[in-house]
Formats: C-alpha cells, sequence, structure tokens
C-alpha cells in the first residue's frame, strides 16, 4: 500500500510541475464557472434546483466523459513509449502496485479538479440556503463515476503506447457506458426487457438519484465494481508483457 | 551472488535465450559480453523481472532468492542502469531519486541522507537541485548510476555505464567500481572491451542466446596469452626460415605474410626465436609479440554471422 502511495504522489508531483495540470484546472474551472452562472441564471435563482441544474447538464457531462481520458492518457502509455516503465519495475514494485499507484493518482487530480468548485457553494450561501446534503450526494456521484471513468483510461493506456490513442479508446468505453442510458429508451410501456439498461447507466445515477440526493448502494457497488473490473483488466494487460 | 541455470527465453517463435546457464559469484565484478542481438538485454531483463523465463528454465536466483517465485523480493535485491535511460525531465534530480529511494524501500527519514550518498558516489551532488532535462548525457548518466545505487543493493546490473561520460568520469566510474567490488555482485554489459578487460573479475559471453564463454580473469589471461602471435620479420632472405620456425618446440603455426612471418603459439617462444636466428646467421629487422586481447577474443567466439 506505501509504495502505492508514492507512486501516486510522485505522479501527482510530475503532473503539477508541468503547464499541463495547470492548463486543465483553468480550462476546467473557467468553463464550469460559466456553466455554474449560466445555471443560476436558467433556475431563476431557486438554489435547490441548482445542483441538478449543475450537475447534469451537456457541460457537466463533457467534463465527466474527456477530463478521465485525458488525465490518464500518459500514465501508463508514455511510459510504455519512453521505457520508464521498465525503470520503475526495478524498483520491485508489483504490476497490481503500478495500476492502482497509477489510478490514484489521476482520480486524485480529477477529484481536486471538482473540489476547487466546492468554493462557488460556499460563497452562494451567503446569498442563500444550498442543500449541502444534495450538493455532497453529487459530488459522490462524481467520485464514483469518476473513479470508474479514470480506471478505464488507465486500462485505454495499458493497451497502446500513443497517448493519444489511448485517450480515444478511454474516451469511447466512457460514452458507451453514457449512451447505454439511451438504449433504455427503446423500450414500450409493459415492456420491461430493457429497463435493466438504466442500472447500468452513468445518466440515471446522476440525474435521476444522486443529484436529488438519493444515494443507492447499488449505484455505490456497480462503480466500485467497474472501477476494479477495469484496474483488474489494467493489471492484466500490463503483466501480458512478461511472457 | 547470481545463479543461473538452463534459462531460456522466446520472443514468439524466435529463441533469444537458448537454454543459458552461467554464475556471477558473491562480490565479483562480470563483464557481460556479447554482440547486438546476443540476448544481453533479455538476460538483464530476466534478472530484473521485467520478463519471465520460459518454461523449462530450472533456476534464476538473485543473491539466494528464487526470481521465479518471488520475483518482486528478488528485485528489491537488484539495482539496475538501464541502457534506455528514461528519466523524468520535468522534475528535480532529487525529487526523482527521493521518490525512487521511497519506491525501494529506503525509510522516509533516511531518504535525504541516501540521495545526497549516492551523488556523492557518483560525484553529481552540484547537481541534486537541477532540473533533470537540463542535464548532459554525462550527468543524466552519473544520475541513473546513483538511481542504481539507492538502498544499497547487494547486486548491480550495469548496462553500459560509461555511456556518455568523460575520461575523469570514467576514471572516477573504475574507482567506484573498486569501492563496490568484494561487497556488490556486479554484472557490467559493454562494449568497451578494454574497459571491461580493466575491470573485470570474470566475463560472461554470450552469442546466439547461447554462452561462448564464461571464465575469471586467470583463465581468461591464459587463453589470451596462447592466443597471441609473434611477428618475425628477417634484413634479409633465406630458404626455409617457415619450416625452421615451425620446428621450435611449442609452436603450433606459422604463416607467412609476405614482408614476414606470423607465429602462432602455446607459450612465449621469443627467446627460442632468437636462439634459432642467432645459429641460422639471421638478422632479425623485427621481432614482436602481439598479444591477443578481449576483442579479439570476442571476434572469435561470436563469429561475424552470429550477431543476427
Amino acid at each position: 500500500m506505501m509504495r502505492v502511495v508514492i507512486l501516486a504522489r510522485r505522479e501527482l508531483l510530475s503532473l503539477f510541475v508541468s503547464p499541463v495540470a495547470w492548463t486543465i484546472t483553468f480550462v476546467f474551472l473557467l468553463v464550469m464557472g460559466v456553466t455554474f452562472h449560466l445555471s443560476l441564471l436558467a433556475v431563476d435563482g431557486d438554489l435547490k434546483q441548482l445542483v441538478a441544474a449543475t450537475y447534469s447538464g451537456l457541460v457537466f457531462w463533457f467534463m465527466m466523459l474527456m477530463l478521465p481520458p485525458l488525465i490518464s492518457m500518459r500514465s501508463v502509455a508514455e511510459e510504455k513509449r519512453s521505457g520508464s516503465l521498465e525503470m520503475l519495475i526495478t524498483t520491485g514494485i508489483s504490476d497490481t502496485q503500478v495500476v492502482v499507484g497509477k489510478w490514484l493518482s489521476t482520480w486524485c487530480f480529477f477529484l481536486f479538479l471538482w473540489v476547487c468548485l466546492l468554493p462557488l457553494w460556499s460563497l452562494l450561501t451567503t446569498v442563500g440556503q444550498v442543500d449541502w446534503g444534495v450538493l455532497m450526494s453529487a459530488h459522490l456521484g462524481v467520485a464514483l463515476i469518476g473513479a470508474g471513468f479514470c480506471a478505464s483510461g488507465i486500462l485505454a493506456s495499458t493497451l497502446t503506447s500513443h497517448p493519444l490513442a489511448s485517450a480515444g479508446l478511454a474516451t469511447a468505453i466512457n460514452l458507451g457506458l453514457f449512451l447505454v442510458h439511451w438504449l433504455s429508451f427503446l423500450y414500450q410501456p409493459g415492456d420491461l426487457q430493457l429497463r435493466w439498461v438504466e442500472h447500468f447507466s452513468a445518466v440515471h445515477h446522476i440525474r435521476d438519484e444522486l443529484t436529488r440526493g438519493i444515494v443507492d448502494l447499488r449505484v455505490i457497488i456497480w462503480w466500485s465494481s467497474f472501477t476494479f473490473l477495469m484496474l483488474f483488466l489494467s493489471t492484466k494487460v500490463l503483466e501480458r508483457r512478461r511472457w | 551472488m547470481i545463479e543461473v541455470d538452463s534459462l531460456s527465453r522466446s520472443y514468439g517463435t524466435r529463441k533469444a535465450l537458448d537454454s543459458i546457464s552461467f554464475q556471477v559469484p558473491t562480490g565479483s565484478v562480470t563483464g557481460f559480453l556479447g554482440p547486438n542481438g546476443a540476448g544481453k538485454t533479455t538476460t538483464l531483463r530476466v534478472l530484473t523481472s521485467w520478463l519471465l523465463p520460459d518454461p523449462g528454465t530450472l533456476r534464476v536466483t538473485v543473491d539466494g532468492i528464487d526470481l521465479l517465485r518471488q520475483p518482486q523480493r528478488a528485485c528489491r535485491r537488484v539495482g539496475a542502469l538501464l541502457e534506455m535511460l528514461p528519466l523524468p525531465g520535468e522534475l528535480r534530480v532529487i525529487e526523482f531519486l527521493s521518490a525512487r529511494a521511497r519506491l525501494k524501500g529506503v525509510p522516509a527519514a533516511k531518504v535525504l541522507s541516501e540521495v545526497q550518498r549516492v551523488l556523492e558516489e557518483v560525484d553529481a551532488s552540484e547537481a541534486s537541485r537541477r532540473i533533470i532535462d537540463t542535464l548532459s548525457q554525462g550527468y543524466r548518466q552519473r544520475i541513473g548510476l546513483a538511481d542504481a545505487l539507492l538502498g544499497d543493493p547487494p547486486v548491480l546490473l550495469l548496462d553500459e555505464p560509461t555511456r556518455g561520460l568523460d575520461p575523469r568520469q570514467i576514471s572516477l566510474f573504475r574507482g567506484l567500481i573498486d569501492r563496490l567490488r568484494g561487497h556488490h555482485t556486479i554484472v557490467l554489459s559493454s562494449h568497451v572491451l578494454g574497459e571491461v578487460e580493466q575491470i573485470c573479475d570474470r566475463v560472461c559471453m554470450i552469442s546466439a542466446g547461447k554462452v561462448c564463454l564464461d571464465e575469471d580473469r586467470k583463465a581468461w589471461t591464459q587463453r589470451l596469452e596462447s592466443a597471441g602471435t609473434i611477428r618475425v620479420e628477417l634484413a634479409e632472405t633465406h630458404p626455409d626460415v617457415e619450416t625452421q620456425l615451425s620446428s621450435i618446440e611449442g609452436v603450433r603455426e606459422v604463416r607467412s605474410d609476405g614482408d614476414g612471418w606470423i607465429v602462432s603459439a602455446d607459450r612465449d617462444v621469443c627467446h627460442l626465436i632468437g636462439d634459432l636466428a642467432r645459429q641460422q646467421n639471421w638478422v632479425l629487422s623485427q621481432l614482436r609479440t602481439d598479444p591477443a586481447t578481449l576483442e579479439s577474443l570476442f571476434l572469435q567466439l561470436t563469429g561475424p554471422g552470429e550477431a543476427s
């Protein structure tokens, strides 16, 4: 566990000493700040609806789908290309620790971005009442779905040596989980065959549950399992090079 | 100590290592030689757990730990300097080495002193605050070497360690190896054969995935002595010189190259050639010993077609 934390810390250090992390943070805060403002206008000052308006719009989903692949695309792919992965393995760290360490750093940076939005909400408490319970459950959703999307980004990164290809692949996986929601629209009234799809839908989890303050254990289990599966597959892909 | 018994490794259908066996005794410095593509890097990659050997490999142990059963534990006993040295250019030297020290299991309280120690060992203390991207090749190589020394591992695998170093740094590197000799088991892979000849106690040469020489200094020195030649040139022409030279005890072969004769012998026969010249009234214009070198041995054992 210690090695995982050390690796994650080193990854975060590498990220923050380069301009990439700061550029992503700046663009994210700018876009989300504007969205926040527009959402505030759209709900006509009703702060209770503001969480749902901010955390289920197109900009929100764009950020959710694009950020994890962008943050994770270099993590393993670049190291494979440059040969530094081999250097990392010579420290005696296991493949599982490498995968989990890389994922942890990616996820921490992803969470850092969303945590940066919290001061905006704090500011609103001076003019009205923010439902912190709903806000926290929405952030729990962001953290859970973000963990899964970051893990799929790591998987994509282990599958290729090209960061851009990795980002493309991860976006495709995430987009699949996003679009699966629209599949459930195909069912006819009385025909429940496709209703199960909702259980895997990120959109359904965020829009219909978490931004309404409903925390369903099934949602937590599904996204934790998905994250675990992605990390397990990533480890297996990484181990493949030894054969 | 490193023990390798029947190590094989294939890439698809191509056999990179074909059941090689060798030992590196504790505290020795072993030169690991071979032409490009012979399997040196593959062997080192197996020893660092980057690659798994093929089924059928009997044993690979590093410092007494079975690499096939406990790869991570064995790997922690190894400090490796890789041929391709991919350092994170955006970090400072001290940041990079501190993180590596922690990953190698150096306790947090001792990390800084350990980093300073290895930087002093490789004469790069002044670069500790510099960003890696701004370092010259020589400095980068020294940082790689410092990384290999972190945690004082008992086994060191050094792939082309003097690449990019200036003559002064190479001399310092030899001093470092001399200090480590006896306490560390060192495998030094290099194409600079003169360096290997100077530094190493043993030589392990592989070609086309097979070990073609595995000898200690005494054995390979004897081999080189017996493989040496003597060049004989006379001021005037004389008949039957080749026959006369061949009759000397210990001479294996006499060849003429037009200007003189090249004598191969099992031992030093210079004084016998001198005696023969006096008896035959030959005026010697040249009598020179051309000792065999590791390079000539390398070329002889690996052959022109072996590299592929």
